[in-house]
């Protein structure tokens, strides 16, 4: 009876170790990270590679948040959006180009945005990380469609450490996307042919909890 | 080609030279850039598995020009190897009248 019990309750820890839906950390119910951060260390990336050359167009001006019970990770519900004039190539002629009316037109688009809908497919990698997919609605160039990113969530514990970048817990998110301009009425030979016709986006953002 | 044009053309050779070397050293660049990406990723953001970088003030010489707002944007290996080019023609052209009023 006693060895039955006992394989029960292995069995009963794996199986809530392999399903765990959630952060092992201190902070419990739900939580609200921001993004907002004035140094600019928050960032959204795309990527795009032809034979002629690579573009990194990088914005430092991240802005939103996002909501999620500690426990359960599928509850995440949140809106992250980066505004057109802030995205930076490293060459001023092409990010007048890119912001133009005949590229992304920033003036009649000015922001670019992620609402999540949904997350999938919930991992834990450590006690305060978990790799998910969140499928989400991207807005680029008025354009919505819905896309799925591959996303790194790890949450950090108040400490003297994470203190030095922002009061209270601290939530790190990186995700990557795919997207074709085409789908979103962009078209990439306005420009000479240099950008690609499938670019990778990516997210790198810190939010905090403090109230 | 007298002494003074052999001179002309090989300065002009040894100067878009050392430009295509500059050029690859700085890697090779197809345009000119006048800011570059620079990794600040700290180890707190490793800690929360992101990753930070930025672009910050620094000039590379492309091939070819990124645009046409400043003399740092025009410069290229190309639009100093063209002006080079031309500058030397000029000088060839002018050492060789001189010296045919000469004779």
């Amino acid at each position: 009876m006693k060895k039955t019990l006992s394989i029960f309750a292995v069995i009963m820890i794996f199986t809530a170790a392999i399903f765990s839906q959630g952060f092992k950390v201190k902070a419990t119910g739900e939580q609200t990270f921001n993004f907002a951060d004035e140094r600019g260390r928050n960032q959204a990336t795309f990527f795009s590679t032809t034979p002629l050359e690579d573009i990194t167009g990088l914005s430092n001006e991240v802005k939103g948040s996002v909501t999620f019970s500690v426990s359960d990770v599928k509850t995440l519900k949140g809106k992250i959006s980066v505004p057109v004039s802030s995205i930076k190539t490293g060459i001023d002629m092409r990010d007048g180009h890119m912001r133009s009316p005949a590229w992304l037109n920033a003036e009649s688009f000015p922001e670019i945005s992620f609402e999540i809908k949904k997350v999938n497919d919930v991992k834990s990698v450590a006690d305060n990380k978990i790799t998910v997919k969140v499928i989400g609605d991207f807005t680029l160039h008025g354009v919505t469609k819905e896309v799925v990113a591959d996303a790194t969530l790890t949450f950090l514990d108040e400490s003297e450490q994470t203190k030095m970048r922002a009061p209270g817990d601290l939530l790190g998110v990186q995700a990557k996307f795919n997207v074709k301009l085409s789908d979103y009425g962009v078209n990439n030979k306005i420009v000479g042919q240099k950008v690609a016709e499938n670019i990778e986006v990516s997210v790198n953002i810190v939010g905090n909890n403090a109230k | 080609m007298n002494k003074k044009q052999k001179i002309v053309a090989t300065i002009g050779i040894i100067f878009i030279v050392i430009v295509l070397i500059i050029w690859q050293a700085q890697g090779g660049e197809t345009l000119t850039k006048t800011q570059v990406l620079i990794d600040k990723t700290t180890d707190l953001d490793r800690m929360l598995g992101v990753e930070n970088k930025q672009y910050v003030d620094r000039y590379v010489l492309g091939i070819l020009p990124s645009g046409t707002g400043s003399v740092y944007e025009i410069l290229s290996a190309s639009t100093l190897s063209g002006f080079v080019v031309v500058l030397s023609g000029v000088l060839i052209y002018l050492f060789r009248n001189k010296k045919k009023e000469t004779k």
